[in-house]
């Protein structure tokens, strides 16, 4: 995505609040807990006051460049410190990656849902800063090669999806939990992706999909 | 069978042109049935293959979009971006009515990103959350920042937010309306009557069983996973697509192009996936409207997508109600008398409620039907507008009197309901769930029994039927693939599935041989999926276009084959000459094919489509008598449709329609705090929507019996009866009548409290 300013006035700020600035990013970006609000803090307010050179804005936001490994892949984009994983794949890179979705920013719903070193992890409630350094699987990398993994296949098989809005998140909590306990149990699957809403009402071909690759896991029929 | 569509007009005096006849239909006008009379073919012509014949439809087929859907491909209008683009918020009034004195943009263009930041020019604003003010910037962030930055002056203005304040002495009014002659103003507004009340109440209270009850429902949102709104791409050419999460790519189409001041032609509408509707998403709405300005000033494709709390508090909901019933019920269960006055709550709208008794019978009835109002959103349609709501008066009161008549709940209902499809729908429910072998069915269980276990059951109606709104086109090439078009959208229920199914199943191909292209004002036209009318609209014309495909190839390959097309056949066979015995299958049928392949329009035809479904269903529920908790253990569901086109999908909808009423029956609930006026449930925090935890043993049934060889839409009626089913099966488990939804722990408690000083 193309980052233009609107910004015109050049009016360069003292060396020692870029240097600030540029320090705060750091502190976030080796994830001191409360780096994320401080510095979203002191953004906004820098922001406010501060008209900057438009190369200098990004900055002057409190934006860095961080690489994030997604899917195997190394992915570059700016964030702020306050700015969360799913914004940084929806929003801030490009190509943007936006099969996890954005519904209820809360962390209420799943539907954002992403692994992180195979746990799953909310991506509306995780800074993109606290990503890095570690594996970040999305539902862009579950197919390999075009080939649907089992349990895709299965939620295809037992119309597991309707409006689909929900669907990715599902499919990523339920693959963390079957890639955990591979003969899962349906108990084990509710309360996998209890975390996790549809509002069309898929949950019970959901379960009827996810006991199936369980069940192939056990040797049993699918 | 679905009495509650409003009629237009009667059937016309005029004769129909030769070879027509005059014929009834339904169209969904913004998600509400109107009845319409229009000219139809008198004659039959071929009609769709017999149930037992065919290969694809009315067998479980996967839906054809379902593999873009688990690997994240999907693309909804949250999910598309551009060069250049920027995010659009609106700034919503944090009181439920405020005069805007003024509103300094300056500090908000300051900021870097930011690049737009417009008052809405709302002098008064009439309800809690109305949106003020937008903003747009190059991120999200940004956009939030922007909207932290504006500076808003309100005056103050009287407000109210309950029923019970809307109608108190002195409330402040929502409108300012001079009352008539003689009243005084009142948030109060009659609609409707039916009946004659006097005669009525007698007939209530002149039975040997009466009662008279408030049964209330909440206000209930839709809760769409994906927030209405749309990404308009105009970046200044001559030419602009609008991506749009909406129910009618139609509906967006034609007001955006203007809005955007470029011919239609030059506007695109996009909706190839749409993640919910259920009744809120037509129209271009406020944040359409501000997505193109912004556009068309910024010359920078615009991405206006609401926040969740945007959607609770602006996106519309499903009207509350509360419903004051008096019923009279003889000996033998005959309902005697009913007297219904009903308020609906749909905030500054209006709301929606299709009048008492319902589908029952009752020998003198009485319905008035009137809307408060307060300083909350327009209730919009929601999936069965008003149905819900009517059903959980009429099918309380049933059972209460049944009770008080010392009968059997499954029998009473029988012998109120004259359509015998219900019969045989509730017989279904009732075995399926375990209702004869259950030990208390004229009596409620014991209200000391720590886990108390109970039944309820509840019908539904709905029209279903089509109208002659959708063109579809139909295309083979000369390589034998085939595509089937049209511009109308697929909301989840598996539209592009039966499209190509209903192709594949007449030329004899399998599903994966057709592509079925959707949701673009490119293809034909469609109307807009709104009171399940779409299948019964779609499916039909696809059927005439795929007819004329098969008529067209015989045509065009005849004499290449040296024979006559009525000599030809098609099926999984191939192409076969029944005069010569020639088989050619379908690749070298096609290839026989001009080099421009072949092309057809179908259009509706009233004899493949037909309207009125029914729907029965029951529910087995446990209350822990401890603690006041319902657990809903399974719920079975009986509904006929026509012919099933999908069964798979038509199972999840039904799944769909279940899960969303026992949400409803537990859960759901807007809530707002009456004297500060604040909404404390605009997330999923405070809103609660049922879970996988929550999920008991669901049983879909497709109604077989149900031989009528026509599709009808069936979405809506799988909706209505599951929360009054719960409610009554509450209260058999051990004899609690919450009368007011959702049936949380507290009111449980409070009445099983009651219960226990009574006796």
């Amino acid at each position: 995505m193309t980052m233009e300013s609107n910004d015109s006035a050049a009016s360069p700020e003292p060396l020692s609040r870029r240097v600030f600035l540029r320090t705060v990013g750091a502190a976030g970006a080796a994830g001191a807990a409360g780096a994320g609000a401080f510095g979203a803090a002191v953004a906004a307010s820098a922001a406010a006051q501060a008209p900057a050179a438009p190369k200098e804005t990004a900055k002057l936001a409190g934006e860095l460049e961080i690489e994030l490994d997604v899917n195997g892949a190394r992915r570059t984009c700016a964030v702020e410190p306050r700015t969360t994983l799913l914004s940084a794949l929806r929003d801030r890179m490009d190509p943007a990656l936006t099969g996890a979705k954005l519904v209820c920013d809360n962390g209420n719903c799943g539907a954002c849902t992403v692994l992180l070193d195979g746990e799953p992890v909310y991506a509306c409630m995780t800074l993109a800063v606290r990503a890095r350094g570690r594996k970040i699987r999305t539902i862009e990398g579950i197919a390999k090669d075009g080939k649907l993994s089992e349990l895709q296949q299965a939620f295809c098989e037992h119309d597991a999806s309707m409006c689909g809005f929900c669907t990715p998140g599902f499919v990523m909590s339920i693959t963390a939990c079957l890639e955990q306990k591979p003969g899962a149990s349906l108990d084990e699957i509710k309360r996998a992706c209890a975390g996790n809403l549809c509002r069309c009402g898929t949950y019970p071909h959901i379960f009827e999909a996810a006991l199936a690759v369980a069940r192939g896991a056990q040797g049993g029929p699918r | 069978m679905s009495r509650f569509p409003v009629l237009l007009q009667d059937e016309p005096k005029t004769p129909p042109a030769p070879g027509k006849k005059w014929q009834k239909v339904t169209v969904a006008e913004n998600g509400q049935e109107v009845e319409k009379w229009i000219e139809v073919d008198a004659a039959a012509t071929e009609t769709w293959p017999a149930r037992s014949e065919m290969r694809l439809l009315n067998h479980a087929l996967p839906r054809v979009d379902g593999p873009t859907k688990v690997t994240g491909a999907a693309q909804y209008a949250h999910d598309m971006r551009a060069p250049g683009m920027v995010y659009a918020r609106f700034l919503r009034c944090p009181k439920p009515a405020a005069k805007i004195l003024s509103i300094d943009t300056a500090d908000a263009l300051k900021l870097p990103r930011v690049v737009a930041a417009d008052s809405l020019n709302v002098e008064r604003t009439s309800y809690l959350g109305q949106p003020i003010a937008v903003v747009a910037a190059e991120t999200p962030d940004a956009a939030e920042d922007a909207l932290r930055a504006l500076r808003v002056e309100y005056g103050e203005l009287g407000w109210v937010l309950t029923h019970e304040r809307a109608l108190a002495d002195g409330a402040p009014q929502v409108f300012d309306k001079k009352p008539k002659e003689g009243e005084s103003p009142s948030n109060r507004v009659a609609e409707r009557k039916r009946g004659d009340r006097d005669a009525s109440r007698a007939a209530v209270e002149a039975a040997p069983f009466w009662t008279e009850q408030i049964y209330s429902l909440p206000v209930q949102h839709h809760a769409c996973l994906e927030t209405h709104g749309l990404m308009v791409d105009f970046r200044g050419g001559t030419e602009a697509v609008v991506h749009a999460s909406t129910q009618g790519t139609f509906t967006v189409h034609g007001d955006a192009a203007e809005a955007l001041g470029l011919p239609g032609a030059s506007v695109r509408a996009n909706v190839q996936h749409m993640g919910g509707g259920f009744g809120s998403k037509f129209g271009l709405g406020v944040e359409g409207q501000w997505a193109c300005e912004l556009s068309k000033r910024l010359k920078r494709p615009v991405h206006l997508l609401l926040t969740r709390a945007d959607e609770f508090l602006f996106a519309g909901n499903r009207s509350g109600a509360v419903q004051k019933l008096a019923g009279g019920m003889a000996a033998d269960g005959t309902l005697l008398g009913l007297s219904a006055e009903v308020d609906k709550l749909g905030g500054v709208g209006s709301g929606s409620y299709p009048m008492q008794p319902y589908v029952y019978k009752v020998g003198q009835s009485y319905c008035a039907v009137s809307r408060v109002h307060t300083n909350t959103d327009s209730a919009r349609a929601m999936r069965a507008p008003g149905h819900p709501q009517a059903s959980f008066g009429i099918e309380s009161l049933i059972d209460e009197l049944a009770y008080a008549a010392g009968l059997d709940l499954l029998e009473v209902r029988k012998k109120n309901l004259e359509d015998t499809v219900y019969h045989r729908q509730l017989e279904r429910a009732a075995r399926e769930i375990g209702w004869f072998e259950h030990p208390h069915r004229s009596r409620p269980g014991s209200h000391q029994a720590e886990r108390a276990v109970g039944i309820g059951f509840a019908v539904a109606t709905w029209g279903g039927g089509g109208a002659p709104t959708c063109q579809v086109e139909i295309r083979i090439q000369r390589d034998g693939s085939v595509t089937t078009s049209c511009g109308t959208q697929d909301l989840g229920t598996g539209t592009r599935t039966y499209m190509a199914a209903i192709v594949a199943e007449v030329l004899g191909l399998p599903i994966a041989a057709v592509e079925a292209r959707i949701g673009s004002s490119e293809y034909g036209s469609a109307n807009p999926s709104g009171g399940s009318t779409t299948v019964a609209s779609l499916a039909p014309a696809v059927l005439d276009a795929t007819f004329q495909a098969r008529a067209r190839l015989f045509e065009l390959l005849a004499p290449a084959l040296q024979t006559q097309p009525e000599s030809l056949r098609i099926g999984v066979d191939g192409l076969l000459d029944t005069g010569s015995g020639r088989r050619l299958d379908w690749k070298q049928a096609c290839a026989l094919l001009p080099a421009e392949g072949l092309r057809t329009n179908g259009q509706w035809k009233e004899a493949f489509q037909g309207r009125g479904v029914h729907g029965a269903q029951a529910a087995k529920v446990e209350v822990d008598t401890l603690t006041g908790h319902v657990r809903v253990l399974k719920m079975v569901a009986v509904q006929d449709c026509g012919i099933p086109l999908n069964r798979l999908a038509l199972e999840s909808q039904i799944n769909g329609g279940m899960i969303q009423a026992l949400s409803y029956a537990l859960f759901e609930e807007r809530i707002l705090e009456p004297w500060l006026g604040a909404a404390l449930s605009a997330d999923f925090e405070g809103y609660k929507l049922a879970g996988t935890l929550e999920m008991p043993e669901l049983v879909p049934l497709i109604d077989d019996a149900d031989t009528r060889q026509v599709v009808i839409g069936m979405s809506e009626a799988a909706i209505v009866p599951g929360h009054s089913a719960i409610a009554n099966a509450v209260h058999n488990a051990c004899g609690v009548r919450v009368r007011d939804l959702p049936l949380t722990s507290d009111k449980v408690l409070m009445a099983l409290e009651k219960l226990r000083t009574q006796s």
